[in-house]
């Protein structure tokens, strides 16, 4: 390589480095602007939320002012990220605070910017904002839009549709069951616990008249749902509902009936029933977490156990014969045993 | 006049915390950190102090002995992200805890507190 041909290369790479280090000397300075910007967007508004709930009569905060505030630190319709910003703080506020406050800080909501930016985000394409303009409705409580997301039940994204049903579930508690038996798409298992959970955050007292109606569902999803929820709330007179689904064809709703019955202690004539099922239940890990029920939640019964060490299901003897073993009878195990070998052959016991 | 000091990370909670003492006619301290805290507020007597137990590099439990230890006051309440009760039963078998606040918080509970204890 000619002495000029070095001295190019040279210079190549010291552009190269030059060019690196503006440029990461540009991010540094946009970022420490950018985290100021953020920080004054917090004080402002953790400062109008404090005068705003605890106001002085004397010199009143007002709202015209609290708008000239957030306009002032950049709070406006073109910059986006600040208002989402401000959403954010908004919604983690409201989370944090309860009573007479919480409606207080829900008038002062609907009073200031953004005031149309959830709506904007629910008209537009792309499946994210979408289920982020459903959850910033739901979490800020502008019920207003409620109509306009519960178009989006049975949406074909899996995300939106899982804030719609939350945000039904939230604006109408209870009765948002009525629809249950219209939902075309599955309810996955996490979605199932985030509406019994949300439902029971919300509206804690039970409303039979909605749960009696979606037990008219022929979706698997919500049969598994209202069976949750029974759970839930400790429904003692739905178990019935329950119990109808204990020998139901599908795996997994027999395995949340069985997993949901667990709560709940049973009456005998009940315990006899779950015992009948027991015998008809096909999958040996099902009659397994049956037989647990069985035995923690009911007098042994000698009897049922007898019958279910001479029956023909051998998967289970083994457990069946522990629980007989510990509850004093002993000899009948031995004796089961000691039958399966030819009366002539040397048994090595005393 | 009597202080009051407020401990708190979250921002807005300590600047709604801070307001309700001052309206309540607290003279009131507000910081983010103990880091914050001058030696003349060590040595200053408060009336309450109202503090997170979730800080960075200190277990909770620690962080209330600590400040029960240097911080010299009347009477303590905890308002925290931290409300599982587990961390409120070991909270409440410390010593000399007046009151235990989990979010979401009921404003107005607190207020009841400092105007009964004050």
């Amino acid at each position: 390589m000619t002495e000029a041909g070095v001295l190019l290369f040279i210079q190549c790479v010291l552009a190269i480095l030059v060019i690196y280090w503006i440029s990461i000397a540009i991010t540094m300075v946009y970022r420490k602007n950018r985290m100021r910007a953020l920080e004054r967007i917090e004080h402002t508004f953790a400062d109008i939320v404090s005068r705003y709930l605890y106001n002085n009569e004397d010199d009143p905060l007002l709202i015209s002012e609290i708008n000239d505030r957030l306009k002032a630190v950049g709070i406006r319709k073109g910059n986006r990220n600040n208002v989402q910003y401000l959403i954010r703080l908004m919604i983690r506020t409201q989370r944090t605070i309860l009573g007479e406050n919480y409606y207080k800080l829900k008038k002062l909501y609907a009073q200031i910017p953004p005031y149309n930016a959830s709506f904007t985000k629910i008209s537009k394409w792309g499946w994210y904002s979408r289920a982020r303009g459903i959850r910033e409705i739901y979490e800020m409580n502008q019920s207003q839009y409620m109509n306009e997301v519960f178009k989006f039940q049975n949406n074909k994204n899996v995300f939106v549709r899982r804030e719609a049903q939350i945000a039904m579930v939230v604006f109408m508690g209870w009765e948002s069951l009525r629809f249950l038996p219209y939902l075309k798409r599955n309810i996955t298992l996490w979605q199932q616990i985030k509406i019994v959970e949300k439902l029971y955050d919300l509206y804690p007292k039970p409303e039979m008249k909605w749960l009696k109606r979606a037990y008219k569902t022929d979706k698997l999803f919500g049969k598994k749902l209202l069976m949750r929820i029974i759970r839930k709330f400790e429904l003692h007179t739905e178990i019935p509902f329950i119990m109808e689904h204990l020998e139901h064809p599908d795996y997994e709703v027999r395995e949340t009936a069985i997993y949901c019955i667990q709560t709940f202690a049973l009456s005998t004539e009940r315990m006899d029933y779950i015992k009948d099922v027991y015998e008809r239940v096909a999958n040996p890990v099902q009659q397994a977490q049956l037989l647990n029920y069985i035995y923690e939640n009911s007098d042994i019964d000698v009897d049922f156990y007898l019958r279910q060490l001479h029956g023909d299901n051998d998967e289970l003897k083994l457990n069946v014969a522990e629980i007989l073993w510990n509850n004093g009878h002993k000899e009948k195990v031995q004796e089961f045993y000691y039958q399966q070998y030819p009366e002539n052959s040397n048994l090595n016991v005393e | 006049m009597r202080k009051v000091l407020v401990i708190q990370e979250d921002l807005i909670i300590l600047k709604i915390l801070e307001r309700l003492v001052t309206v309540n006619h607290f003279d009131c301290k507000a910081i983010r950190s103990l880091d914050a805290l001058t030696i003349e507020d060590q040595q200053s007597d408060f009336e309450f102090i109202i503090t997170d137990i979730l800080f960075e590099g200190i277990a909770p439990l620690e962080f209330v002995a600590q400040v029960q230890e240097i911080i010299p006051h009347k009477n303590l309440l905890v308002v925290t992200n931290m409300g599982q009760d587990k961390i409120k039963k070991e909270i409440f078998a410390l010593k000399d805890i007046t009151g235990f606040y989990a979010v979401p918080i009921d404003l107005d509970e607190i207020e009841a507190t400092i105007q009964a204890y004050s």
